[in-house]
């Protein structure tokens, strides 16, 4: 028997059940990796300095060949905004009001644009897997529309019909509903994303700079006029489980996948307490 | 400083940020919303940019053979996109 990391983060033996899935350290992990499985870590509510280094955490591991391709669900305490890599602080955020609030800032790994990510408003994700995993195309749209695909049936699911549109959203109705950006890094695909289930207009458009070009290019007068949540769209409340269940039915069918219960294995974790010092670093935060 | 922003159509939005020393880039940054890969991209033609003589056609040049050179991967914005940017926050046309 060969020794093999679980799907889980443990360690086993390789068994002859093809039934069973196991990850081997040798070779390669992204040789044995393109079955249908992912490693599933639940929702879990961090602040953003811990969420953003695990999703880094996550790519490293993964590019190393030290994990599975992983399916996360998270969500924020306190609320944050996060800005794209290379979005500047003076031009997207009102940093008065997010003293305020009480919001937190921070600076992804990924591009695309400054999300106010709501404690009480939405449920964050993210995708880990190879960077060379087949299914990833190298065209950018094509790999957004793959992996943001799971957000369409989560939906669908919940009775509402989405789009995805290019390159990075999901709208229902001509409106965004979702977000999402990736980066390619370490050997990985990173790709990570918000749902919206509800939010406060006042906070969202107090905080973040909404560009005059960027209204003006899409005909829209109010900027609370270019989003949706799910609670409006359904006329209802919903609780954040039906959500997270649906979204985790969605995936399951988008990744057409077995999605296994698993927690953040020692390394992972170690990694995670590294990046979270410079996540955390104003360095980092107020780099451009 | 001087700026200028510019929402691509059917893109992203590009802002750049220029200043003028003794008739040559003497900052420059490039923020936004878009996308780009290797991500460190940017800051080297940045930096590569800064002593430049204000040339629309030579900063045109440059920023497109730079990007294509590296085989840059970029979503929401094209090399073009950047060049026009820049070149616009310096107040000079190619």
């Amino acid at each position: 028997m060969r020794s093999c990391i679980g799907i889980d983060g443990s360690r086993q033996d390789r068994a002859t059940d093809s039934s069973i899935f196991y990850i081997s350290l040798q070779p390669p992990f992204h040789r044995c990796s393109r079955t249908d499985k992912f490693r599933f870590l639940d929702l879990k509510v961090a602040d953003a300095y811990t969420n953003m280094a695990v999703d880094e955490a996550l790519a490293q591991a993964r590019g190393e060949g030290k994990s599975p391709d992983t399916l996360r669900f998270y969500m924020w305490k306190p609320s944050a905004v996060t800005l794209g890599y290379f979005q500047s602080v003076e031009d997207e955020v009102n940093l008065d009001a997010l003293k305020e609030y009480g919001i937190y800032l921070n600076r992804r790994i990924s591009g695309g644009g400054a999300v106010l990510n709501s404690a009480t408003g939405e449920i964050t994700y993210s995708v880990v897997m190879d960077e060379k995993d087949p299914r990833i195309s190298s065209d950018p749209v094509e790999s957004y529309r793959y992996l943001c695909h799971g957000i369409v049936e989560a939906l669908a699911i919940l009775g509402i019909e989405a789009d995805f549109k290019p390159i990075n959203d999901i709208v229902v109705g001509g409106k965004k509903i979702s977000g999402n950006a990736q980066i390619r890094r370490y050997g990985a695909v990173l790709h990570h994303g918000t749902l919206l289930v509800d939010y406060s207009a006042r906070e969202m458009f107090s905080t973040l700079k909404i560009s005059k070009e960027k209204l003006s290019d899409k005909m829209i007068q109010q900027a609370e006029e270019r989003v949706t949540t799910i609670r409006r769209l359904l006329g209802r409340e919903i609780s954040f489980g039906d959500v997270r269940d649906a979204f985790e039915d969605g995936y399951r069918r988008a990744l057409k996948a077995d999605l296994v219960p698993g927690e953040l294995t020692p390394y992972e974790n170690r990694l995670v307490k590294k990046f979270r010092e410079r996540y955390a670093s104003r360095e980092w935060i107020y780099r451009r | 400083m001087k700026r200028f922003e510019y929402k691509v159509p059917g893109g992203k939005l590009l802002r750049a940020k220029v200043e003028e020393q003794d008739g040559r880039i003497g900052f420059l940054q490039i923020t936004g919303d878009f996308f780009l890969l290797p991500e460190t991209d940017l800051e080297i033609l940045e930096n590569k940019l800064i002593g430049f003589p204000l040339d629309a056609v030579r900063i045109t040049d440059t920023v497109t053979g730079f990007f294509a050179e590296r085989k840059t991967t970029m979503a929401g914005a094209s090399p073009a996109d950047f060049a026009y940017v820049i070149n616009s926050a310096l107040g000079i046309r190619a």
